[in-house]
This record gives C-alpha cells, sequence and structure tokens, in this order.
C-alpha cells in the first residue's frame, strides 16, 4: 500500500484544514516510524532480518496487497478478564463498569469503553461506546482546541468548559467530561492508537518456539513477544494474525484509515416489550465498519412514555449493565499484507521489542504499548 | 501418576490387579481424568445412542402426582451410559467377527429430559432456577430471536408457527427413543407413553416425531452432506479394561500446552462441558486446556445431568440445490477455478458430500478420505497438519491422502464455510484462541426426519429436515456462541460473511467472501432466502438416573 496521507480514524471530518490533515498525518507516520525503528533495532540485535513492518506514507509500496478482508481482525467488545470462567461460572459484569469517578480509568481494556447514564431513579436511561483513542484526542487538544471542546460539548455535556479539560495547560484525558459524567474517548492507559500501531509492529517479528520450530499459536506468542496482555479478546489475536502474515513473509501495514473500530453491533434477540428494539442502537461517530462511537437508547416516544433502556431485554433477560451490550458489539482493526512474499526473516528469540525513540512532541500522557498492566 | 505417554498406551490395555470400586477410582487417579459415573449419567449424553430410527416424544404434566407415578414406572426403561458403552463394545466385537454389522445384535435406548417448567412442576421454582445457566431458564421461545429466528411475519412471536414448543406451549417433559430396529422402536415407545393405567392427569404427549436416517443415504442430512464427522472427545474413565477410556485414544502424547487430540482432528475436552459435576476445560489458554473444578456450590441434583438443545429445523432441498447450481453458473463466480454445483456447495459446508474435507480435496470430492476416521477430520487451518503419530497396532490412513496445508485466509476453506464457523480449530476467534474454542464445543446427537427428496431439484412439499439434538453444560456459552456469535455474524469467529447453511440474519441474507486469485481479492456470494429454518424446539435438563429416580419420580427434597 501506498498513500499520500494518513487519514484521521473513520475518516472523520475533524480536521476542518489542509494543515491540520497534513499535522495529523505527520502525527500519526512518525509513530508508525517508531514502530518500523524498534522492530528494525530489534531485528538487527537478533540475527538480523528486515521489518515486515512498514510505514505506507513514507515507505508505501505499490505491488498489489491481498484482499481487504484478510487483513480484517475482530474480536468481542466485552473484557475478556470479566467473562465467565466456565459452566456455572458467573461473568462479571458489575466489575467491568465500576461507578464512575473523576479521573478514574475504566477498566475495559478491549479498544472498546462505555458510560452508563442512570437517572433518577437508577435506571438506565442511555449507553454511550466509544473506541476512540486518547491519543487522537491529544493530538486534537494540541492543534485544535476548539474543536476538541466542541466534540465535549455535542457527545458529552454541552456545559462542559475549556478549563475543565485542561490542567496547567495539558489536556487531561482523564478529565471529569471523560470519566465522571461521561466516556468521549478511551482512558485505558493501553486504548491508544499509537499501542495499535507498536502492536502491529512488534506482532511481525517472527518468534522460535522453545524446542525448535516456529511460534504459531497466539498463547504462547504472546507470552514470548510480550506485545500485549494475554487475557484480552484483542491482543492475542491481533497479535496471532498479524504474525501470521509474517511467517508468510509478507510485508505488513495498518489499512488507512487507522483506527480501532466497531465492525457491528447484532441486535437479534433485543426486545423492548416483546417488540424489536430496531434502531435502539445509533452510530454517532463514524458509519459500520468504521464505527468510532455509538449510543444505545429509546426513541424520544418511548423514552417519554417512561421506559427506560433498563426495560429492555436481551435473550428475555433484562439489562442491567452497559456489558450486556458491549458483548453485542463487534470490534476490529484492519491490517493490509502484500500478495509478495518477499522476506524471510529467522525467527527471533523471545523478549519485547522496546520502543526505540519518542515519534515528537508528547503532549500529555506519556505513550504506553499494550503490555499487561 | 503416570505420565501421559504412558498412561495413554496403558488405558488401552490396562488391567487393575484389584477389584471392585476401590480399583477403578485408583486407575482414574494414576491416568489423572475423572471417574465418570456411568451408571449415573443418561447413555444418550457422552456415549450417544446413533441408533437409525429415534423417535422424540413430547409430553405436557397434568398432574403432578400422576406424573411422578408414571416417571417411577418408566425409570426403569431409561438408558445408562454403562448400557451404552456395553452395547456399542458387544457390536464391535461381533462385526469384528463377522465383517459386517451383526443382523441379530439389535438395541433400543430411552432417554428423558425436563424444561425449565417441567422442573418447576416436580420440584420448585427455587430448585428449577438452580439450574447454572441462563438459557435454560428462560426456555428457548425467551431466546429464539436472539439465534435469529423469524416468524413470516416481523412482528410476530418468532415460534408462533412452531410445531413444538411455541411460546406457551413448551413440553415439560422430553423422551428420546432410539433403536436399530423399528418394530422394537414402536413398541417401546408404546410401553413409555402414558396409557389408562397411569391414570387420569398423567402426562400428555402433545407431539411426537420419528426421526430416521436417510435410508437412501444413511448417515447423509437432506442436503446431501455426510453428518456428524466431527464430535469432540471427552476425558474421563469409564471402566478397569478393557475400553478404559470414554474416547479411545490412538494418538501419542502430544508436546506440552499443545491441545490434545484423541483421534486426529477429535480434541479430548473435560467432561464439565458436557456433564455436571465434572472438571471443564479452561478456555483462557494460560494452562493449554487443564481442568477447572466445578462450582462448588452445584447441587447435588444437578451432577450427572446434562443441558439439551433441541430445535427441529425444517430444510428446503429444493430451494437450496436450485440455489446452489445458479449461484455455480453466476459470472461472478467465474474466476473460481473448476467452479461447479458441487465445488460450491463444497466451499459453503466446508465438506464434499461424501464427509471428504475441502481442505484435503480442494478440487474434487474424495470420498476414500471421507471413509478413513483416521483422515476425514484431521486438518488444522493456520499450519500444515503434521501426519498423525500413531499409538502402536494403530492403522495409519494412505499416505496417497493430500495433507492439509496452512490455510490461515480461507483460499481453501472459506472462514464462512460452516465446519470452520462452528469448530475454527486452531484458528483464533473473536472470543480467544484454540484452548477457548474447545469450551464452545458440543455433542451432537441429531437424526434426520422425513422421507427424502426424490428429485432434489423439485420441491414435493413435504416437511423434512434435521432433529437437531446437543448436549453440553452451558447452552448460553456453547450452543448458543455458534449459532448467534459465530454462524448469523459476518466478522465472527473471523471475517468471511456469514454461515450460508444454517445462519440467520434480519433480512435472511447470508453472504460467503469466496477468495479469488490468491487471496488478491474476494468475491461475495449471497443467498436470499434461508433453506434451514427452525419449526420447533426446546431447551431441556437431562438428569442423572439417581436424581430422576428419587427427586422426579420419587419426590424426594431437595
Amino acid at each position: 500500500m501506498k498513500i499520500a496521507r494518513l487519514d484521521p480514524p473513520g475518516h472523520i471530518d475533524d480536521l476542518a484544514t489542509p494543515a491540520l490533515q497534513a499535522a495529523y498525518s505527520k502525527w500519526l507516520s512518525d509513530r508508525f516510524d517508531v514502530g518500523v525503528n524498534s522492530v528494525t533495532q530489534f531485528l538487527t540485535a537478533h540475527g538480523g532480518g528486515t521489518s515486515q513492518f512498514y510505514n505506507p506514507v513514507m515507505h508505501g509500496r505499490t505491488d498489489p496487497d491481498l484482499a481487504p478482508s484478510l487483513g480484517d481482525i475482530s474480536w468481542n467488545g466485552f473484557p475478556k478478564r470479566f467473562l465467565s470462567t466456565g459452566p456455572g461460572a458467573p461473568t462479571h459484569f458489575a466489575n467491568a463498569e465500576p461507578a464512575p469517578a473523576a479521573g478514574r480509568t475504566r477498566p475495559q481494556d478491549e479498544y472498546l469503553e462505555w458510560f452508563v447514564h442512570r437517572n433518577a431513579a437508577g435506571k438506565i436511561a442511555r449507553l454511550d461506546f466509544t473506541c476512540e483513542g486518547y491519543d487522537y484526542f491529544e493530538f486534537l487538544a494540541g492543534h485544535d482546541e476548539a474543536k476538541l471542546l466542541a466534540l465535549y460539548r455535542t457527545f458529552v455535556d454541552a456545559s462542559a468548559k475549556k478549563t475543565d479539560l485542561f490542567s496547567n495547560g495539558t489536556y487531561n484525558i482523564k478529565n471529569k467530561w471523560n470519566t465522571k459524567h461521561g466516556a468521549m474517548h478511551l482512558t485505558h492507559p493501553a486504548n491508544n492508537l499509537f499501542a495499535e500501531v507498536f502492536l502491529a509492529a512488534s506482532a511481525t517479528v517472527r518468534r522460535k518456539k522453545p524446542g525448535g520450530g516456529e511460534e504459531t499459536s497466539s498463547i504462547p506468542l504472546i507470552r514470548c513477544a510480550e506485545y500485549g496482555a494475554e487475557n484480552r479478546n484483542s491482543d492475542p489475536n491481533i497479535g496471532r494474525a498479524v504474525n501470521g502474515l509474517a511467517r508468510e513473509k509478507r510485508m505488513i501495514t495498518l489499512a488507512n484509515p487507522v483506527g480501532l473500530y466497531m465492525a457491528a453491533f447484532d441486535g437479534a434477540g433485543i426486545t423492548l416489550d416483546g417488540a424489536a428494539a430496531d434502531g435502539f442502537f445509533r452510530v454517532t461517530r463514524g458509519t459500520f465498519p468504521l464505527a468510532l462511537r455509538g449510543v444505545f437508547e429509546l426513541p424520544p416516544a418511548l423514552a417519554a412514555a417512561g421506559k427506560t433502556v433498563s426495560d429492555v431485554k436481551i435473550g428475555g433477560t433484562s439489562v442491567e449493565f452497559g456489558g450486556q451490550l458491549a458483548q453485542r458489539i463487534t470490534m476490529h482493526l484492519v491490517g493490509v499484507a502484500s500478495v509478495a512474499q518477499p522476506v524471510d526473516n529467522a525467527p527471533a528469540v523471545c523478549g519485547g521489542v522496546p520502543q526505540v525513540g519518542s515519534p515528537g512532541a508528547i503532549v500529555g500522557t506519556p505513550l504506553t504499548p499494550r503490555t499487561a498492566e | 501418576m503416570l505420565s501421559r505417554r504412558t498412561s495413554r498406551a496403558a488405558g488401552r490395555t490396562l488391567r487393575s490387579r484389584r477389584s471392585g470400586p476401590d480399583a477403578i477410582h485408583a486407575l482414574a487417579k494414576q491416568l489423572g481424568e475423572p471417574l465418570l459415573e456411568v451408571n449415573d449419567i443418561q447413555g444418550n449424553i457422552l456415549a450417544g445412542f446413533s441408533k437409525d430410527h429415534q423417535s422424540l416424544i413430547a409430553l405436557a404434566i397434568r398432574d403432578v402426582g400422576a406424573a411422578r407415578r408414571w416417571l417411577a414406572r418408566i425409570e426403569g426403561h431409561i438408558s445408562s451410559t454403562a448400557e451404552v458403552l456395553q452395547f456399542n463394545q458387544l457390536f464391535r466385537m461381533q462385526r469384528a467377527r463377522i465383517g459386517a454389522d451383526p443382523p441379530g445384535l439389535v438395541a433400543t435406548w430411552a432417554n428423558v429430559a425436563f424444561s425449565h417448567h417441567g422442573l418447576e412442576r416436580l420440584t420448585s421454582r427455587a430448585h428449577a432456577n438452580a439450574v447454572p445457566d441462563a438459557p435454560f431458564r428462560a426456555g428457548l421461545p425467551a431466546r429464539a430471536g436472539l439465534l435469529g429466528d423469524r416468524a413470516a411475519s416481523p412482528s410476530a412471536d418468532p415460534t408462533s408457527e412452531w410445531v413444538v414448543g411455541r411460546t406457551g406451549q413448551v413440553p415439560d417433559v422430553l423422551l428420546i427413543v432410539a433403536g436399530d430396529d423399528p418394530t422394537k422402536l414402536v413398541d417401546l415407545c408404546g410401553r413409555l407413553r402414558p396409557n389408562a393405567g397411569d391414570g387420569r392427569g398423567a402426562p400428555e404427549v402433545i407431539w411426537e416425531e420419528l426421526g430416521e436416517t436417510r435410508i437412501d443415504l444413511p448417515g447423509h442430512e437432506h442436503f446431501g452432506f455426510k453428518d456428524g464427522v466431527s464430535q469432540p472427545a471427552v476425558r474421563g474413565v469409564v471402566s478397569s479394561g478393557p475400553d478404559v477410556f470414554l474416547s479411545p485414544r490412538v494418538l501419542a502424547a502430544p508436546a506440552p500446552g499443545e491441545v490434545e487430540f484423541a483421534k486426529p482432528g477429535q480434541p479430548l475436552i473435560w467432561p464439565g462441558q458436557f456433564v455436571f459435576g465434572y472438571p471443564s476445560t479452561d478456555g483462557s489458554g494460560a494452562s493449554g486446556g487443564g481442568p477447572v473444578a466445578p462450582p462448588r456450590d452445584l447441587p447435588q441434583w444437578i451432577r450427572n445431568g446434562s443441558l439439551l438443545v433441541f430445535r427441529r429445523l425444517r430444510q428446503d432441498v429444493a430451494g437450496f440445490t436450485n440455489f446452489i447450481q445458479a449461484a455455480a453458473r453466476d459470472p461472478s463466480l467465474s474466476a473460481i477455478a473448476g467452479m461447479s454445483p458441487e465445488l460450491l456447495g463444497a466451499l459453503c459446508v466446508g465438506r464434499w458430500k461424501s464427509g471428504a474435507p475441502i481442505s484435503r480435496a480442494r478440487n474434487a470430492d474424495l470420498p476414500a478420505i471421507a471413509g478413513d476416521a483416521l483422515a476425514n477430520n484431521d486438518f488444522l487451518f493456520t499450519v500444515d497438519t503434521p501426519a498423525p503419530i500413531l499409538l502402536p497396532g494403530m492403522h495409519p490412513p494412505s499416505p496417497a491422502f493430500p495433507p492439509a496445508l496452512a490455510d490461515m485466509h480461507g483460499l481453501v476453506c472459506p472462514h464462512a464455510a460452516h465446519i470452520r464457523k462452528m469448530n475454527p480449530r486452531d484458528q483464533d476467534s473473536d472470543l480467544g484462541d484454540q484452548f477457548d474454542t474447545l469450551t464452545r464445543r458440543i455433542l451432537r446427537r441429531g437424526i434426520s426426519y422425513g422421507p427424502p427428496l426424490a428429485d432434489p431439484r423439485t420441491d414435493d412439499g413435504v416437511d423434512r429436515g434435521l432433529h437437531f439434538l446437543s448436549y453440553q453444560t452451558s447452552i448460553e456459552s456453547q450452543f448458543e456462541v455458534l449459532q448467534q456469535n459465530w454462524a448469523n455474524r459476518r466478522d465472527n469467529p473471523t471475517p468471511g460473511g456469514h454461515d450460508i447453511i444454517i445462519g440467520q440474519t434480519d433480512d435472511q441474507v447470508r453472504t460467503i467472501e469466496l477468495l479469488i486469485s490468491g487471496g488478491a481479492a474476494s468475491v461475495p456470494m449471497s443467498a436470499p432466502t434461508q433453506f434451514v429454518r427452525a419449526t420447533g424446539g426446546g431447551y431441556f435438563f437431562a438428569p442423572s438416573i439417581g436424581t430422576l429416580r428419587h427427586v422426579l419420580a420419587g419426590g424426594d427434597p431437595l
């Protein structure tokens, strides 16, 4: 793949001017370069080889790529760590969505977070779902504060003020409008765009299997390569899929627009008073399969009649937690792999790929790759 | 404890020097697998009836006392795992001697299961609610929408036209009666059905149907495909010899951390996945599929029981046949090498009609491989499948059978092919890795119903299809994941389309992505209407024989 410019997630129209669009492209391209450089250095130190991860802007490739669906990697939006561990064991929905508190990270680490709005009676009025990386918002904060504020006012609360979002001149990703009172974007330290890029880059490093041969299974691979947490739906799956493409000697990058997305929402069996809850889930930023933000709420007429999301049933079970709807969301990212198979690196020993270099000025939160907490 | 390698070989030939129940406990401990209480577990769950004729009889409880008396009368006919295993062993011995199925050796079996409503009537609501599965407690009608079932009219209850199990008419009891000889089957059904002697208020038969393997193509379902090729193996010790394990082991032990198979393609799963009260498989991947203890607070009366999913699936054979014929001729698929109706069918199913997996036979059916139980299920998706390392004395498959090569992308077996959807094998899914997939497996015990369609292109208006039956201990995490998460969604377990055969969507349209040009492009193929629709069913609890005898029939307090 060769492109002139990296676009914002979901081709969202936040960036009003060509200058902003160019700045964003450079911002993200720098992150690709960190990934490529880190992998290159690791390979050099461990038997040699060429990075199979590339920057599609700076080192784009014009030869053909595999069909897009072959780079499509999906996972379930509900955090694996809270799932039932076996027959008879419950899913810990409550633990997945503790009461919101100012400055507190949400424990939802599959690149999907949600906020539960309850009414005075404690019933669920609305659920907001977001899969936008916090570093994207840090970019906005550093380049277009007005846009940042406008987004908060549109999607979280009209009374949000700039002083609420910044502390000592620095954008606070865990400001009250993104924690205690709502969810504008992701808060979990592992849920950022750079982490996605770095995970994809790291996973292109082929690995030796102890005892001979090459590692191909997802949990041993993530333990060997240390590119994420094994008790997630996302990291082992993403890593293993990318690594599989690398084992096929392909050159790999991420599809443009780079992002983590909601691919689909499964509304089957969701009812209110026996009628299908059609249209209760709406995408409010992006569009399927590149949805960035969604909301689950009743149409105005039903809400006015006093019904709430708590009256909705999924397969006969009442909705008590946002996580029950998160389970109906399929998340995905899209990689791109060359048809050509030009690089045959020798598998490397175990050990994480250290991050080499820093992608330009970092505003606010230090960027963290997707290692285990 | 014996090493895995030794214990696998030992399990086939070991005879305990001691005798009596202590001996088998010691043996199970030595082998590191649970002792399955084969006299208490109903026979269809782990052993499987596997008969050519199988009747389902659905009953409603009228008077509870009369129901108990009837259950007490029939309880002696309920077949245990021990009986079915012994019969199967005798059958194999005679077949080995004769060289064909022994004509005089027949068995007729019966098992029984209860819906939440039935259980509630015989025990209490609190006890029925103690069964640890939300879908079972809700009942199938409440879950039908989730599974994608739709009535003809969009706003209607999806079960409104069902012939059994619709809302408000959920059976309390389901009898499964199976046999080699149809006359004896009819006879046993006659004995089991409530009669005048059971008194007024005895349970009432509300629906009944005979299922039979196709007389023209035994073992093939109505679209023509061999069914039931792939079943998981279940860990557990059943006797002190000569067949120690429930699932015979023919393979050498794998490397640590790898999935262990009993036969090629047949992974070993801890029995708690299928029978309550036993360890189940750790799906996290962290322990390489090791055992997870059952919940400590599981009530005693639920142990040795299982959950039964019944779905009466009507099949539109002419619709399927004509669709495949037309679609195979569509210009959009002309880029697929060797396109034909047979190939297109195999791409949608993942096997040719003979049962040969497309992963091992891309261009044409290979019935020889279908006929070899050590070859027909031996394929992985993400790596070249290695040749099986068999234990001494096993007859290896023909080296002429083509191996399955790495097919991560689905060029040979599409991601949305039915068997790949239902069992992603070594590939990751949206829910986890191959160990997580082990926790989704089910034991299938279904059979066709209705006569075969004489001309598969011309509908005759006759109702035919499949009595789908599966056993599992979590309908929510097992059966429903397969239908709802995987068959019905385009992106799960991996992106590539819906399951053309059993997938259900809002507008019925299912689409499968077929790859061309070595993966450089894909062509979507859509089926506009469903060929398989649910026309009945239910979620049931199959109790242990002890619970049946003492609690449900006997009325012992819990």
